[in-house]
């Protein structure tokens, strides 16, 4: 099977964080309440709810009067989260002591400071005071971030190579800024390659980039630009010790759970945020999670990008779908069947896909559609509406290109047409159909058919010790591939070390 | 790559009649001219579409726009421009103006409606579940108009219908199209021939024309009504129970009207010129031309652009004597056999076309039903003996027709009907082969050929090959014919002969809706991955085409596969067909798993015997079939379907064989499917060769299911060849039993075609091998003792069944069998 | 006298063993080394050849892309 694509979720980068850190990130009270309201579950609320004004720590023992004993498998997950987090700390297991659970100091004050409001803190963003264009409204900002996201999105969709005539315009006129462009190279979702028009090519995390929901995409962008800037600092830290002008990853984190407290449509002030902070804008720009307007620019206001960051995993598709509505309504064609903002405010899925393997699309946005040619052949297209199908040679481009048949699957399933999941409800089928899915998965196959392993093949020994012996060391070392000890041959990716183990051997003897 | 090996026979191509190419020999001379000028006229017509499309793409293809970053994905099909109606919400169509293709929401409230239009204007390409596709082609039109939709008619519904509006394109192509199509009708009034038209301007171009000018018979030009449906009424349909009696007695009063606008030939042009503009009257002009001029004058229609429509207005036909014909009373027949026939009698008088219903749908009672309605003479085509038989027997089952009344002309059986008119049953190869033809037949053929037919039917249109439709319809007369069938599929792309031959497609079924309404059995479709062991597959490589052939189908693991599969379906109660095409694999298989099979070579008392048992004794659930069985074969006891060889990537074929087991008896049980499986040798050709052949049903909207593993295989009782010594003897077998000589099993598909279908071919010598066809050594030549232990098990495997049946103690259940029959021969008679 | 050949090992289902030792019995210009039903080593230049000549043998065995013109 292939590499676990490269991709990052919030969860996944935050629980890969030291203690320190946390400790740092939860000074802010805008980051605990951020992370309370949006990356815990429900049972988990709860518990810090409870712990917040206690005095002090609780037993352990005593939580298993609160959840029933069915619930435990939650309690276990809830309790596994907050602690992965930095929220709570248990103390160990002892024999004299009982377990004890208390919340972390800096989560626990800064998560009350949130709540009461108190405080001199400028954590939750400063609101302007200057008076505020009036064109400045949540359509335009709305606009204004698909404009961006959608270019970054094409600049990734469009360094598919090109075959015949499809695809692969659009991609010389305006685009996202250079920066953005180094991001995704040095974040690897593309890399450089002479064949492709642009001079980039897709990689795997590209397609993994490309078919995941709006929210998670934003996340993968922005954990990338936080590594990119912890690497570059790391570097600077070699030469000269104090690189504090460049912001630290922490800050940055910091900064993105404020921006996701902020209020939509809003002004606020520049003019308020640390110097750490301000550098930050010009990229949040690029990315379109904040505007700047040209000619104040001591404003800046938080796009729905921005302000759904910490959406929770489960809210997550329904606020990106949001996003998703209105990225979709690109030529201002308000028209087309269902999957417009107009008529649909919670974006529906847009894909049907027939038994014949026949895909019908209900969509306009050209983004939508290079996303689909990815792995369809596309055929005709209507005001609102394109044909295609999946075909072998379709299917197997992609996963040339490195994109999984799961992935593919997936993209499917989450986008399938309203109409493909009421009758899938009302027959009690999957969604999908099932021998299309199975195809799928068969032409992945095809492609796994021969595997291949460079190396070198050890044979005609002299003595079966001396096979064995190599053979063993062979594994050893982690170089064995293939052996068969009743022809007495094995082969072996690498050869120096063994040539110089037998070379040892033989000396010895 | 595709293309089948050398050594395969070009009667496997044309199929059914393995006879097909030795039909030109001993044909008289004239018979030869005509046909030549049928094939010509073919060509010219189907060029005329061909042309006509090539020049329209031209147009098209110069342009290039690009509306945004997506088009480019689209070549040059983005119509996405094409803006929408402010109401497009309420329409369910899109439609591309290049190549005419119709995209149609299922799930739209319009969708019924809609679907109904469609399928009258269009060919349907597409229909799954939840988005159809349908294409206008010149066919399709031709055949809307020829049903009695006006262009405007087309133009505005699908206007109407559309999501965008009608692009100008599409108008111009239903214009352009429709303007030559069905504007010129034939009509045999009377026994005189009449060419009409509605359009004035057509009549007047064709008067002065020079040929047909000169074979208008002078003084007959007359100007009526055109005909409407008024009156007719369809038996069978929900009209026909109380409007039936009081109908009868006014047809003759109506006869009269068309008489009354005799004028000269310089009034006719006058009244033209007036009413030129004037449609709305729906007036029908029309001249006389000479009997003798018709074959001329319909070619010379063609030749300036006017094709002829053939229209019989039967009603008004009172030289033919009527013949006493109705459904009985109590038979009704369903929505879409009605919808079938209204396009068929749409304005009161009888069109030539084919009719399209998946097997196991009705299509018999839909030709009877025709034949009830027309009530004149019939002649009925088959494909066999057996189906000549079968339609008698459904003519007899459905109609009150006088026993002696309905004859059959085939080898064994040369009657007439006593009466003025009736109904001939017949083969096509009895009235096409022409040669060494007996006494009997000879006077036969003259009978059929003296005559003029009401009504021809046409079973199993696309079975047949053109050349011996050519020969059916230039040698036999008959006002109207109608070509049943359950696929317009021909992997030689002959449809366009049939439609100029027969005349347009009136009526093509959805398989799924009619499976969903319960009409014909739901199908799960499977198909079995089976690899092959290395020894075979290393075989199999080295192997010429034919040998390939054999190993795939005789690949152990397929064999497991199949006795597995017969094994699971067996417990469940199903009653089991399983296919194969090659001929040694067939006997292997039924041979090694102790179950009854019919093959070309099998004797008839042998295979009625065998199909008795399998349709009625419950321990005789499996039977092997060879290709004979594809067709006109009626087992509604099947349920269960395997494939373990078949014909290269036969669409056709796949969709024939799936029409054994639509008809199952127990299709309405509460959750009951049928199972069609088709085993596949991995990496062949095989596999390639199968999904092809399921293109047709997959657009039908039938779902294949890949099983690469079958759970538990090991566990089979008794599982053959489970052992690589097993494996390797019988790759040993297999390539010595077939490797002796090139020699080939070539049946007829007729699956009692000894007796029948080659009524020539029986007696040309090669007696003993009548059936199978030699074409470089017999399976008797195969010597060798394996082989000829195998011909002994051979009739060991069937003769078990006959044992209980010669002795004297007679199981009760063939006590039963022989009552049952008893009495349905008493029924029958009772019927007489 | 132990030996170590350079080469590629190839790991697949028998068949396409099968069609390899197929391929490569025309000029024996593949296969260094045949080692059992599902593995084998061959030339390290060859590999790209054989999965063309692979890829070739197996199409056969699929369906080709149907034009989608729906025209006809």
């Amino acid at each position: 099977m292939s590499l676990a694509p490269q991709s990052y979720q919030l969860s996944d980068y935050l629980e890969k964080l030291p203690g320190t850190t946390f400790r740092k990130l939860y000074q802010q009270p805008s980051t605990a309440f951020a992370i309370f309201r949006r990356m815990l579950p429900a049972l988990a609320k709860v518990f810090v709810q409870a712990l917040l004004y206690m005095p002090s720590p609780m037993l352990l023992s005593e939580l298993d009067v609160w959840v029933r004993a069915e619930g435990k498998m939650q309690r276990d997950r809830a309790l596994s989260i907050l602690r992965s987090l930095h929220i709570i700390q248990i103390t160990p297991p002892g024999k004299d002591k009982p377990q004890e659970l208390q919340l972390t100091t800096n989560f626990k004050n800064s998560l009350r400071l949130a709540l009461e409001g108190g405080g001199t803190h400028s954590s939750f963003g400063v609101p302007s005071t200057l008076p505020v264009d009036p064109r400045i409204d949540i359509a335009h900002l709305d606009n204004y971030a698909r404009k961006k996201w959608e270019d970054i999105l094409h600049y990734v969709v469009n360094s598919v190579p090109v075959h015949g005539e499809g695809g692969g315009a659009g991609s010389g006129a305006g685009g996202p800024k250079a920066s953005v462009k180094d991001l995704l190279l040095a974040g690897r979702l593309v890399e450089r390659r002479s064949d492709t028009r642009g001079g980039v090519g897709i990689t795997q995390a590209g397609f993994t980039f490309l078919l995941q929901e709006a929210g998670a995409q934003v996340w993968t962008l922005l954990l990338l630009w936080l590594e990119a800037a912890d690497h570059s600092k790391a570097q600077q830290g070699q030469q000269a010790a104090a690189a504090e002008s460049k912001p630290d990853s922490i800050d940055m984190l910091s900064f993105l759970f404020m921006l996701a407290s902020l209020e939509l449509g809003r002004a606020y002030d520049t003019d308020a945020l640390t110097e750490t902070r301000r550098n930050m804008l010009p990229a949040l720009v690029d990315f379109g999670l904040i505007y700047i307007p040209r000619e104040d620019t001591r404003q800046y206001f938080p796009t729905r990008l921005a302000t759904t960051l910490t959406s929770g995993a489960s809210a997550l598709r329904s606020v990106s779908s949001g996003f998703a509505a209105a990225t979709t309504n690109t030529s201002g064609d308000t028209s087309s069947l269902g999957t417009t903002a107009a008529d649909a405010p919670s974006s529906k899925g847009f894909i049907i896909i027939e038994t014949n393997y026949r895909v019908y699309a209900y969509t306009s946005s050209p983004l939508q559609i290079a996303v689909l040619a990815l792995f369809t052949q596309l055929n005709m297209r209507f005001a609102g509406m394109v044909t295609g199908r999946l075909t072998r040679d379709s299917i197997r481009r992609a996963i040339g290109f490195g994109i999984t048949a799961d992935q593919i699957i997936s993209y499917l399933a989450a986008h399938a047409h309203e109409q493909m999941v009421r009758a899938a409800a009302a027959t009690g089928r999957p969604v999908l159909p099932p021998t299309v899915v199975d195809q799928i998965r068969l032409w992945q196959l095809e492609n796994e058919r021969m595997r291949t392993t460079a190396g070198f093949l050890f044979k005609d020994f002299d003595t079966p010790d001396e096979y064995a012996a190599l053979c063993s060391y062979a594994e050893e070392i982690g170089v064995l591939v293939w052996k068969s000890d009743r022809r007495k041959m094995f082969f072996a990716s690498k050869m120096e070390q063994l040539r110089d183990y037998l070379k040892s051997r033989k000396k010895a003897e | 790559m595709s293309t089948p090996g050398p050594a395969t026979p070009r009667s496997l191509e044309s199929d059914v009649m393995s006879d097909a190419d030795d039909v030109d020999e001993d044909v008289d001379e004239a018979q030869k001219e005509r046909e030549a000028m049928l094939a010509k006229e073919a060509d010219d017509f189907v060029n005329k579409f061909t042309l006509g499309k090539r020049l329209q793409s031209d147009d098209k293809g110069k342009e290039l726009r690009r509306y945004d970053a997506a088009t480019g994905f689209f070549r040059k099909r983005d119509y996405s421009q094409i803006p929408l109606k402010p109401n497009h919400q309420q329409c369910p169509l899109w439609i591309d103006p290049e190549n005419f293709t119709i995209i149609l929401e299922r799930f739209h409230p319009a969708a019924q409606k809609a679907t109904d239009f469609l399928t009258t204007i269009a060919e349907p390409r597409s229909r799954p579940t939840f988005l159809h596709e349908y294409v206008l082609t010149m066919h399709s039109l031709y055949a809307a108009v020829s049903v009695g939709l006006r262009p405007k008619d087309i133009i505005d519904t699908l206007d109407r219908f559309l999501k965008t509006p009608l692009p100008p394109a599409v108008r111009m192509k239903i214009e352009e199209t429709t303007k030559k199509y069905g504007k010129v009708k034939l009509v045999l009034k009377k026994n005189k021939y009449y060419v009409e038209s509605v359009d004035a301007k057509i009549l007047q171009i064709l008067l002065k024309d020079e040929v047909i000018g000169a074979l208008r018979v002078h003084g007959s030009d007359t100007t009526s009504f055109a005909p409407t449906m008024g009156g007719l009424v369809i038996p069978g349909t929900q009209n026909a129970a109380g409007v039936h009696q009081a109908n009868l007695k006014q047809q003759d009063k109506k006869s009269d009207e068309e008489q009354g606008a005799t004028a000269s030939e310089g009034d006719l042009f006058a009244t033209l010129n007036e009413e030129e503009d004037d449609d709305d009257k729906e007036a029908v002009h029309a001249f006389e031309i000479l009997d003798n001029s018709v074959e001329t004058v319909q070619k010379r229609c063609l030749d300036i652009g006017f094709p002829i429509l053939e229209e019989y207005d039967f009603r008004n036909d009172d030289v033919n004597p009527n013949l006493e014909i109705d459904l009985r009373p109590n038979t009704q027949i369903r929505p879409y056999q009605e919808k079938s026939l209204s396009k068929m009698f749409g304005n009161g008088r009888a069109k030539s076309g084919i009719i399209v219903l998946p097997c196991g749908a009705g299509k018999t009672l839909v030709g009877i039903t025709a034949a009830c309605t027309i009530k004149k003479g019939v002649i009925v085509l088959c494909t066999s003996s057996m189906s000549v038989q079968q339609w008698r027997q459904e003519f007899l089952k459905w109609s009150n027709i006088n026993p002696d009344d309905i004859a059959i002309f085939t080898a064994e059986s040369k009657n007439k009907f006593s009466s003025s008119t009736g109904i001939i049953v017949t083969t096509y190869s009895m009235v096409t082969n022409s040669r060494e033809r007996s006494h009997d037949s000879k006077k036969m053929m003259d009978f059929l050929r003296g005559r003029e037919w009401g009504l021809m039917l046409l079973d199993e249109v696309h079975v047949v090959p053109a050349e011996m439709f050519r020969r059916v319809i230039s040698s036999i007369k008959s006002h109207s014919k109608l070509g049943l069938t359950a696929t317009l599929l021909r992997e030689d792309d002959k449809i366009s002969d049939l439609n100029f031959l027969i005349g347009p497609k009136l009526y093509e079924a959805n398989w799924m809706e009619l499976s969903q309404q319960g009409h014909i059995a739901k199908v799960q479709c499977a198909e079995v991955w089976c690899p092959m062991p290395t020894e075979f597959y290393d075989q199999y490589l080295r192997a010429d085409g034919r040998m390939k052939r054999t190993l795939y189908a005789m690949n152990p693991r397929k064999f497991q596969a199949c006795q597995y599969l017969i094994n699971y379906h067996e417990k469940r109660g199903d009653k089991i067909i399983v296919f194969s095409d090659e001929l040694y694999s067939l006997k292997q298989y039924a041979l090694k798993l102790k179950k009854v099979f019919i093959y070309g070579g099998t004797s008839q008392s042998e295979r009625m015997h065998v199909l008795e048992n399998f349709q009625h004794n419950p321990d005789v659930n499996t039977l092997f079939l060879s290709k004979i069985g594809d067709t006109s074969l009626d087992l509604p006891e099947a349920t269960c379907l395997i494939q373990i060889s078949s014909h290269f990537g036969s669409r056709r074929q796949e969709a024939q064989r799936l029409g054994r087991i639509l008809r199952a008896k127990r299709r309405n049980d509460e959750g009951f499917n049928a199972f069609f499986y088709s085993l596949v040798s991995k990496d062949t050709q095989e596999m390639y060769y199968s999904s092809k052949r399921q293109a047709f049903l997959v657009d039908q909207g039938y779902a294949f299911k890949v099983i690469t593993q079958l759970a538990n295989i090991e566990q089979t009782p008794d599982l053959a060849f489970s052992t690589p010594q097993e494996m390797r003897e019988l790759l040993q077998r297999t390539l010595v039993d077939n490797d002796k000589g090139v020699e080939e099993d070539v049946e007829t598909d007729d699956l009692f075609g000894k007796v029948g279908g080659g009524g020539g071919r029986r007696k040309k010598g090669n007696g003993g091998l009548a059936g199978v066809r030699r074409m470089a050594g017999t399976l008797g030549e195969l010597s060798g003792g394996q082989d000829m232990a195998y011909i002994e098990q051979n009739k060991a495997a069937n003769k078990a069944l006959k044992k209980p049946k010669k002795g004297e103690n007679q199981s009760a259940f063939f006590k039963k069998l022989q009552r049952e029959k008893e009495k349905a021969k008493q029924a029958t008679r009772a019927a007489k | 006298m132990v030996r170590a050949i350079r080469g590629v090992l190839i790991e697949c289902e028998p068949a396409i063993k099968s069609i390899i030792v197929h391929l490569d019995s025309a000029n024996n210009d593949i296969i260094i080394e045949d080692l059992d039903e599902q593995h084998l080593v061959v030339k390290e230049n060859m590999v790209h050849v054989l999965k063309q000549k692979l890829e070739d043998r197996l199409k056969e065995t699929y369906r080709p892309e149907e034009p989608l013109a729906d025209s006809d």
